[in-house]
């Protein structure tokens, strides 16, 4: 096995526990911790194999969430809780809160920076925060894309009685 | 005002010709909306359950204006008119709330639960929430910043002492919250104490990955589900909820960074 593999299934299986870790953190039912795990695990999987065919971080966030999105909307009938709470919780760990963290200690060093590094300071940091908001961006539109475009497959009470 | 409501002209058969009191139905409608925003639901899952549950309960017109602190609901029946505002508590995230908080309105608009005993239950719902005990929901998310750590490049030796750093932090983080002590001060201290476990022991151990681990150890900070919630408002055409709730989110990764760059000045010092 090739280290391009074995960089992503390293990946996959610490997207997995992430995504699991927070799924109990966020009182996720029980029975679609599974689901969190394998959403969380092809979400990593993805954004890795993406990022490796040299897109950048928020395509790839988007293509990795657009197919978990997907697979979750395809699945759907065969889970009893209605929403995108699997897609949500996989898509958990993509969300770049260290880039955040960065961004906004780099701006902090700017208030130190000695004369010459300010630029350098005050590049890196908007770089990051850009990078930041354009993942969460690309993440979000990509959860409601499938959401929009796919109906509800569950009969629940506003599809029987609302037109 | 016009971009946060939806209104919904429903259709004269509505099923319940004499329901229960208008005043009751605001009441519930409130009720469902603050839960569902303080667990963290998008404002358009909670617009489509009351529109949903008014219309079975006789209702002609429901409107729901969504804001971060408050909710108001107009619902019409005939010639009656009723507006209430409820205020709304502290955000966060529950899923298993949220799906209690589904299943009492599926059996109000189905007719299996009389609105009044709904509302009761409503009312008691933090009893009626399975959670999962404390030292697993600490252990977990322990598990998922170490694994952040892998997955931001850290070595083994990390692992561990950002697993127990971050057991610690949402350990505190949840004693303060419980106290109803400010979130964004609850924040600081968190990621202060986290960073600074992380990386005290990571340097006991002799990892050479000392910024990543404490960075990964305040993961848990960061706040994952709003901040999506906030993409889905702007995109569904809410911008004053999708505002408020980012500057939250804004203040929040403020505070994290805060404690994050005090515990890096200790702990990385000298290297």
């Amino acid at each position: 096995m090739n280290s391009f593999w074995i960089h992503i299934i390293h990946q996959a299986i610490f997207g997995g526990i992430a995504a699991a870790g927070f799924g109990i953190l966020f009182n996720c039912p029980p029975r679609i911790i599974l689901y969190c795990i394998s959403s969380g695990a092809m979400a990593l999987a993805i954004r890795t194999a993406c990022q490796l065919a040299n897109l950048n971080l928020p395509e790839s966030a988007f293509f990795a969430a657009l197919a978990v999105a997907t697979a979750e909307r395809l699945l759907q009938r065969f889970q009893q809780t209605r929403g995108s709470i699997v897609a949500l919780v996989g898509c958990i760990p993509m969300v770049p809160g260290s880039m955040a963290a960065k961004g906004l200690t780099n701006l902090f060093a700017l208030l130190q920076a000695h004369p010459g590094e300010e630029i350098a300071a005050a590049t890196n940091g908007m770089r990051n925060l850009l990078e930041v908001t354009l993942t969460l961006a690309a993440i979000g539109t990509a959860l409601a894309i499938p959401q929009s475009i796919y109906p509800e497959k569950e009969a629940s009470v506003k599809t029987k009685t609302l037109p | 005002m016009s971009s946060e409501t939806k209104d919904s002209r429903l259709h004269s058969g509505a099923p319940a010709a004499c329901g229960p009191p208008l005043s009751d139905v605001a009441r519930f409608s409130l009720s469902i909306g603050r839960l569902f925003m303080e667990f963290g639901e998008s404002a358009r899952m909670i617009h489509e359950e009351i529109l949903a549950m008014a219309h079975c309960l006789g209702c002609d017109s429901a409107e729901v204006y969504c804001q971060h602190a408050a909710i108001i609901v107009t619902l019409r029946r005939g010639q009656e008119f009723c507006v209430q505002m409820g205020k709304v508590g502290e955000h966060g995230v529950n899923l298993r709330g949220s799906e209690v908080v589904k299943n009492i309105v599926r059996r109000v608009s189905e007719g299996d639960l009389a609105c009044s005993v709904g509302q009761a239950q409503l009312d008691n719902i933090q009893r009626a929430i399975p959670s999962y005990p404390v030292w697993l929901v600490c252990l977990c998310t322990g598990l998922a910043c170490s694994a952040f750590g892998r997955l931001l490049g850290a070595d083994w030796l990390s692992f561990f002492p950002v697993l127990v750093a971050s057991g610690v932090g949402q350990w505190i983080r949840r004693a303060l919250l419980v106290r109803k002590r400010n979130p964004f001060i609850t924040t600081g201290i968190v990621s202060f104490v986290s960073a600074y476990l992380a990386g005290f022991g990571s340097r006991l151990l002799g990892s050479s990955h000392l910024e990543i681990a404490t960075v990964s150890a305040v993961l848990l900070l960061v706040p994952g589900v709003p901040v999506l919630n906030v993409q889905t408002d702007v995109i569904e055409g809410k911008p004053n909820l999708a505002a408020a709730r980012g500057l939250r989110v804004m203040y929040i990764l403020l505070f994290m960074t805060l404690g994050l760059v005090a515990a890096q000045r200790l702990i990385l010092q000298g290297i």
